[in-house]
């Protein structure tokens, strides 16, 4: 079943998720911060308002399914899980703990939310096409969402992939991409810029949209067509800010920040004044 | 001298096609039409992986997903996890060294039933070192949960679907396409984790699969007129692998030799050695199979003789190999 918030509250999530991302990385001292934050509407928007799921009965065969492709942004994703309901918010202590179900890269072994175990980039996307392809011969009314990272998209398997679900016209299938302009080893116009990707992907028979990826009603607006569209996959180009919602590190362009104590505390104070 | 019209060269063209059987297609067929979860995948390859009637007969559930072989293991992760039991064809070289962390990741550590299906085995090729998959073997059997089964010809393809439907998890079917009609054969049962007894004796034991296998029973005639009884033992479950036989047939020929169309590393010699080194049975032993080489493409015959994979060369190693064992 779909959550049923309004604006107001679904911001209120987003700040909630933010403040876990902060809470769950400041005991490692490193790690996703930036882009926990920077997708945090994101996720709030698919999970809190757009998906169609029971956390109640996690391998629901009609839910819609999101995957998670950049495993290893797993302070959002963890932390939108927990809220969510499909494990209980104190296990998000035991983020990268020895032992912990919660490692940096997400893997199944945690269960069936996680829809696939995806740290080896590229590969998320052609499994969720098999599932849209499976709910089609079966008749499912399941939609298939993905959340790919913008240097991910680098990888050819994801073009084998989009070549596919453009060619077949999976109108269950919607790829997000969350455009950070962050890899690696630095900035995606320095390492390997990807423009034009609208162009690029209309070419691949997808519905494009580019919208502000920290904006919450500008997304759901964009699902609600992308719900609508037919015969077509659908393409978001998401343009995120990394460290959104906490001024002191917003735009501060690490793929792994350091996070020392003090900047911890201080993103704790910035958000909650907000 | 008279030419051909276009109609007329096309005629004779269609007519110089030799239709093949493939009882592998066929068995997958009439696998699909009893399990509506089996689909087929194939990266443009049809023919070739015997998938044309499976194309024809069960339109709504074939995919050729084009020449993208990572997309099509990523694509059959999805379905098996929605329910369904992908067969995906390639090539043996494609199919496992240019997918393998597809593989690992989409099918292996899920332990999903995908089925991955390759043809040209080993060194069997026309096409060269590209296509040939000397060490797939070695690869795939590292991998957890994934089973490979290999026949030794096309009589055992049919058995290959059941095989491959009875393992619950990944598997990997190392095919091969008949280049003849083959002459009947009333094939034995094969069992997952289970070797076949194809001959008895009690001189030396020759493990072997595929295509060596024929090879393996024409090396025990020939050893045979020299007064060398061999036991020769279809292992076309590579993995699991049958250790109780391997056990027992080392007890009792006291000499072990193993015969692959496969590098000698990480393959099935690799495997029975394993298990005589675990179990503490040091006895005379040899792996006959590709020396850590690349290989060329040519028919199957020169190349098996060139590579030393052939009846001769397996009679020769278990004649070395007896010897060793008689000075022992």
């Amino acid at each position: 079943m779909k959550e049923n918030h309004n604006l107001n509250e679904l911001q209120e999530i987003a700040k909630r998720l933010r403040l876990h991302v902060v809470d769950m990385i400041a005991p490692s001292g490193q790690g996703y911060v930036q882009q926990g934050l920077g997708a945090a509407d994101i996720f709030t928007s698919l999970y809190f308002a757009e998906a169609t799921m029971d956390p109640a009965n996690p391998n629901w065969e009609d839910r819609d399914r999101i995957f998670l492709t950049t495993a290893h942004n797993t302070a959002i994703f963890y932390a939108t899980l927990a809220e969510r309901g499909f494990f209980p918010v104190k296990e998000l202590a035991t983020y990268v703990n020895d032992g912990s179900t919660l490692e940096i890269n997400s893997s199944e072994r945690m269960g069936t939310f996680v829809e696939a175990t995806c740290g080896s980039l590229g590969q998320g996307l052609s499994v969720a096409i098999g599932c849209a392809l499976s709910a089609k011969r079966q008749g499912r009314s399941s939609r298939f969402y993905v959340i790919l990272g913008d240097g991910e998209m680098q990888e050819g398997q994801i073009w084998e992939a989009a070549m596919f679900a453009g060619a077949k016209g999976l109108d269950n299938l919607c790829l997000i991409v969350d455009y950070n302009f962050v890899q690696s080893e630095g900035s995606m116009d320095k390492v390997m810029s990807l423009e034009p990707l609208m162009e690029k992907m209309q070419s691949f028979n997808f519905d494009c949209h580019e919208v502000d990826g920290n904006d919450i009603a500008s997304l759901l607006n964009t699902f609600t067509k992308v719900r609508e569209t037919k015969n077509k996959p659908s393409f978001i180009k998401a343009n995120t800010l990394m460290g959104k919602g906490v001024p002191s590190l917003e735009g501060l362009m690490f793929h792994q920040l350091r996070f020392p104590e003090e900047v911890a505390r201080s993103a704790r104070a910035e958000l909650e004044a907000e | 001298m008279t030419t051909l019209t276009q109609l007329e060269a096309a005629d004779f063209i269609n007519r110089s096609f030799k239709p093949l059987p493939r009882a592998y297609g066929d068995a997958l067929v009439e696998a699909a039409l009893g399990d509506q979860r089996i689909v087929t995948l194939c990266a443009d390859l049809v023919p070739p992986t015997e998938t044309d009637r499976f194309r024809d007969e069960l339109p709504e559930r074939f995919h050729n997903v084009g020449i993208a072989e990572a997309n099509m293991i990523g694509l059959a992760g999805g379905m098996a996890r929605s329910g369904e039991i992908p067969f995906c064809h390639s090539f043996c070289a494609f199919i496992t060294k240019r997918v393998l962390d597809q593989i690992t990741m989409q099918a292996a550590y899920p332990n999903l039933p995908v089925k991955i299906v390759g043809f040209l085995p080993g060194i069997a090729t026309l096409l060269g070192v590209s296509h040939q998959a000397i060490e797939d073997i070695a690869i795939m059997r590292a991998v957890p949960n994934m089973a490979i089964f290999e026949p030794s010809g096309p009589e055992y393809h049919a058995a290959m679907v059941q095989l491959a439907l009875e393992w619950d998890g990944p598997a990997y079917l190392r095919m091969k396409r008949p280049e003849t009609t083959p002459t009947a054969f009333t094939p034995m049962p094969l069992e997952i984790g289970k070797g076949v007894v194809r001959r008895e004796g009690t001189d030396i034991t020759i493990i072997s699969a595929g295509l060596c296998v024929h090879e393996s029973l024409n090396a025990a005639e020939l050893l045979s007129q020299k007064g060398i009884e061999s036991r020769v033992i279809d292992m076309a479950s590579i993995k699991p692998i049958d250790v109780d036989l391997i056990i027992e047939s080392a007890i009792k020929t006291k000499a072990v030799i193993t015969a692959e169309n496969h590098s000698v590393i990480g393959g099935l010699g690799s495997a029975v050695a394993e298990v005589l080194m675990d179990e503490g049975i040091g006895i005379p032993f040899k792996r006959i199979g590709i020396q850590d080489q690349f290989c060329e493409g040519g028919t199957t015959p020169y190349l098996m003789r060139k590579f030393g994979i052939d009846a001769d060369a397996i009679t020769r190693a278990a004649t070395a190999v007896i010897q060793r064992k008689k000075s022992k």
